[in-house]
């Protein structure tokens, strides 16, 4: 689901990132879709060079995926492979989550570990020996370098799972089955065509990705030989879209050098990143509404099945025994003095049925239950303060009992004269946060009816695209508040400070900055909560 | 007419009010007969219009006199409130006129229901977890309404107080605090947030301007409504240092 506004708060991203011609490239893809290289040409009017230069920029920082596909030639030509382009919506937008992602990382392994994962943060893809390489320039005289060090905080960064190998440079799909074929052929640009190409970028990525067992798997220097061969008998379908790759790789003469076709690349997991926000999200949301035992019950459970799960957005946690989720808690701050009852108090409330006799005891949590809890109350705070306290309890009777209702039984349940119910009814609805359906009864006299709805998977979509839409602005107030205040910011230090009004100026900069900034990482996590998990 | 044959059944079982019907001139008595079937509905002037085919002035002149009279009286009705309605004086409105137990002279009482919100959060925070009989039963003990409640406006009050978050709903565990309860009752008590004087949590949207804004739609980098020029933001950011 990409909105308007998530498409324009991409595009800014990229172009605040990573300059204008890369953020063109983008548009051009997200908007469009999956294209080839002379189609997007055609489109940016862009010169060749400079696209290329583009996607090699944004395929090394993750923001775009080739692959190839072999398409029918025209008559009496032989089928020809042609490599598409598709940019990564999601990966894009993460990119204004580094800072939370580097948080995690220093909290859990430490400095070492937080200058290896701002290069690769920073750089996109890297491999091994460029790791080493840049940190050796960083490094100043007086330290000690050591690759050993470096290695070990890298193998923990991999461990940890928050390092992943990249995926193929440019996988190859099998042409289409027969079915799909005449379709294709045609390039017609029916609505099924298009679900034909959805999944094809779904293809390309699952194609694209690395095995799950190497996925994670550091390879000590004896064997990366052995792998590289295993490496290219896995992508010989390729070669041809490689070889032509690598030609322009060569021409531009080398953001990668030839050595490193031999070495594996390695690039952040963002997946595993947006898990464990999506984890730290519900253990908040459980302990402003429940309390802070339950909590730490579902911190010890998530501990123990975080490695099980295997997509991001899943419904409810694996069953975990009653005796290790006892074993994690005391394990926990604040988890020491809790025995099994209270644990087990803390599990009903996360919504766990107790069973009638207790053999082997194991609970899973509903995950999904309390995304949705925590997105209704996003959603509800939203009305409460735009349209007010008599509009946000109509909204939440409506949202509860999820079906449709007459405005007299609205206005009666919730306490509101039947006068400003309507008028309520009609602002909200006005801005699409309600749905109206009108119903004509044909008595003794025609009478009107006016029935009312939450419909949360359009409503939803809406709120995310408010959301993207104030990201946007926040990023814009950022950019103009240093816009204005440049002069001071390029000033030299010391000079600041001695002038009284200058120094005032650069103090409310400064707070500003940290009002937006701070304002624009929460209300990220509230993307996060409507778009990934 | 078969109206006039069921008003001559009643004529026959009420002796006094036969004769003040008798006093009536004709027009006024079929305007009171019309009004009178409605029993405790009460009628739309122009629906007595429509029923006796009197013309207009003929049917307020009698509706007129019949007030003077205190023969009938005019009631507000609760889904037209423009409208004039008349009721014969010895019926009281329906819930449907009138709105039903929160309504005075077609007004949302405001005041009772906020008095009575109140009691009940005072009920449950003194109490922790109740349920609407524990409520009900509280406030007849204690005789603290001067008025008879009934089990229904406990309960569509504590069903309006969950839709405010300021309590919530939960079923009975039988475990800890609802062990005087049976499993799966319906129990209500503090929302933690509120009850903790947090209020309510706001989210992220909400607490920066763009969430407030009735104008997003309309807002563009380079339009009339933009980020850069926008009055909200720079309200807020007064008010924040």
């Amino acid at each position: 689901m990409v909105t308007q506004h998530g498409i324009k708060l991409a595009v800014y991203l990229v172009s605040s990132f990573y300059g204008d011609h890369n953020s063109k490239v983008c548009e051009c893809l997200i908007r469009r879709g999956t294209l080839t290289l002379a189609q997007i040409i055609r489109f940016t009017e862009l010169s060749r060079e400079n696209v290329r230069h583009c996607l090699l920029a944004l395929i090394h920082q993750n923001c775009v995926q080739a692959f190839s596909i072999q398409q029918e030639g025209a008559f009496g030509e032989a089928p020809k492979i042609v490599t598409h382009y598709m940019a990564l919506f999601d990966n894009i937008i993460h990119h204004m989550r580094f800072p939370k992602f580097i948080v995690i990382v220093k909290e859990e392994l430490g400095e070492e570990c937080e200058k290896v994962f701002e290069a690769l943060l920073q750089h996109g893809r890297l491999s091994f020996s460029q790791i080493v390489d840049r940190h050796k320039q960083t490094v100043s005289k007086e330290e000690n370098f050591n690759v050993d060090n470096i290695q070990e905080s890298f193998t923990k960064l991999v461990n940890g799972r928050f390092v992943e190998r990249c995926p193929a440079p440019e996988p190859f799909l099998a042409p289409p089955s027969e079915e799909e074929t005449p379709a294709k052929k045609r390039g017609a640009k029916s609505s099924k065509v298009r679900e034909v190409s959805e999944t094809i970028e779904q293809r390309a990525l699952a194609a694209a990705a690395p095995m799950e067992s190497i996925r994670f798997l550091v390879e000590t220097h004896n064997w990366s030989d052995v792998s590289d061969k295993n490496n290219a008998e896995k992508l010989t379908a390729v070669t041809i879209g490689k070889k032509r790759k690598q030609d322009f790789l060569d021409t531009d003469g080398g953001l990668l050098d030839k050595d490193e076709k031999k070495e594996v690349l390695w690039r952040v997991n963002f997946e595993e990143f947006i898990r464990r926000l999506r984890h730290k999200a519900c253990i908040a949301n459980v302990m402003s509404r429940l309390n802070n035992e339950c909590g730490i019950v579902l911190s010890a459970i998530l501990e123990l099945t975080r490695s099980s799960e295997t997509k991001v957005n899943t419904g409810s946690t694996a069953s975990v025994s009653i005796n290790a989720v006892y074993d994690e808690v005391i394990k926990k701050q604040g988890g020491l003095g809790m025995n099994l009852e209270r644990i087990r108090a803390c599990l009903v409330e996360l919504g766990c049925e107790m069973p009638t006799i207790r053999i082997d005891e194991e609970y899973s949590i509903d995950l999904k239950s309390i995304i949705e809890l925590a997105q209704n109350e996003e959603v509800e705070s939203i009305v409460l303060k735009r349209y007010g306290r008599e509009a946000y309890r109509m909204f939440r009777f409506l949202s509860k009992s999820g079906r449709l209702h007459e405005t007299d039984k609205i206005a009666d349940t919730t306490f509101v004269e039947k006068k400003d119910a309507i008028k309520i009814l009609y602002k909200l609805w006005k801005d699409d946060y309600l749905q109206m359906e009108k119903i004509t009864v044909n008595g003794a006299r025609q009478t009107q009816f006016l029935l009312w709805k939450v419909n949360r998977q359009s409503l939803w979509e809406h709120v995310l695209d408010e959301m993207y839409h104030a990201a946007l602005n926040l990023r814009l107030r950022i950019a103009d508040e240093l816009e204005q205040e440049k002069e001071i910011l390029q000033m030299p230090k010391d000079k600041v400070t001695q002038v009284e009004e200058l120094r005032k100026r650069y103090e409310r900069l400064k707070k500003v900055r940290i009002i937006y900034e701070s304002s624009l990482m929460n209300l990220d996590d509230a993307l996060m909560l409507f778009h990934d998990f | 007419m078969s109206r006039s044959i069921s008003t001559s059944a009643l004529k026959r079982k009420r002796p006094e009010s036969n004769s003040l019907n008798d006093s009536l001139v004709d027009a006024d008595r079929a305007v009171f007969n019309v009004i009178k079937s409605k029993e405790d509905m009460g009628i739309w002037t122009r629906d007595i219009k429509w029923e006796t085919s009197l013309p207009e002035n003929v049917v307020n002149k009698s509706l007129k006199s019949l007030l003077n009279k205190k023969l009938i009286k005019e009631v507000v009705n609760i889904k037209n409130k423009g409208r004039k309605h008349y009721m014969a004086a010895e019926f009281e409105p329906s819930k449907e006129v009138t709105g039903g137990a929160w309504y005075v002279e077609g007004n949302l009482d405001k005041e009772l229901i906020n008095v009575l919100k109140g009691l009940c959060l005072k009920i449950i925070n003194s109490q922790k977890v109740v349920t609407v009989d524990g409520v009900y039963d509280f406030l007849k003990k204690h005789k603290v309404t001067t008025f008879d409640c009934t089990k229904q406006q406990i309960a569509e009050i504590l069903n309006s107080m969950v839709l405010d978050n300021e309590i919530i709903e939960v079923k009975s565990t039988g475990l800890g605090e609802y062990h005087s309860f049976p499993i799966g009752t319906i129990c209500y008590r503090i929302a933690s947030g509120a009850g903790l004087g947090k209020g309510l949590k706001i989210g992220a949207m909400a607490s920066i301007p763009c969430g407030m804004c009735p104008r997003i739609s309309q807002c563009t980098p380079d339009g009339i409504i933009s980020p850069s020029t926008c009055m909200y933001y720079k309200k807020w950011l007064d008010i924040e240092f």
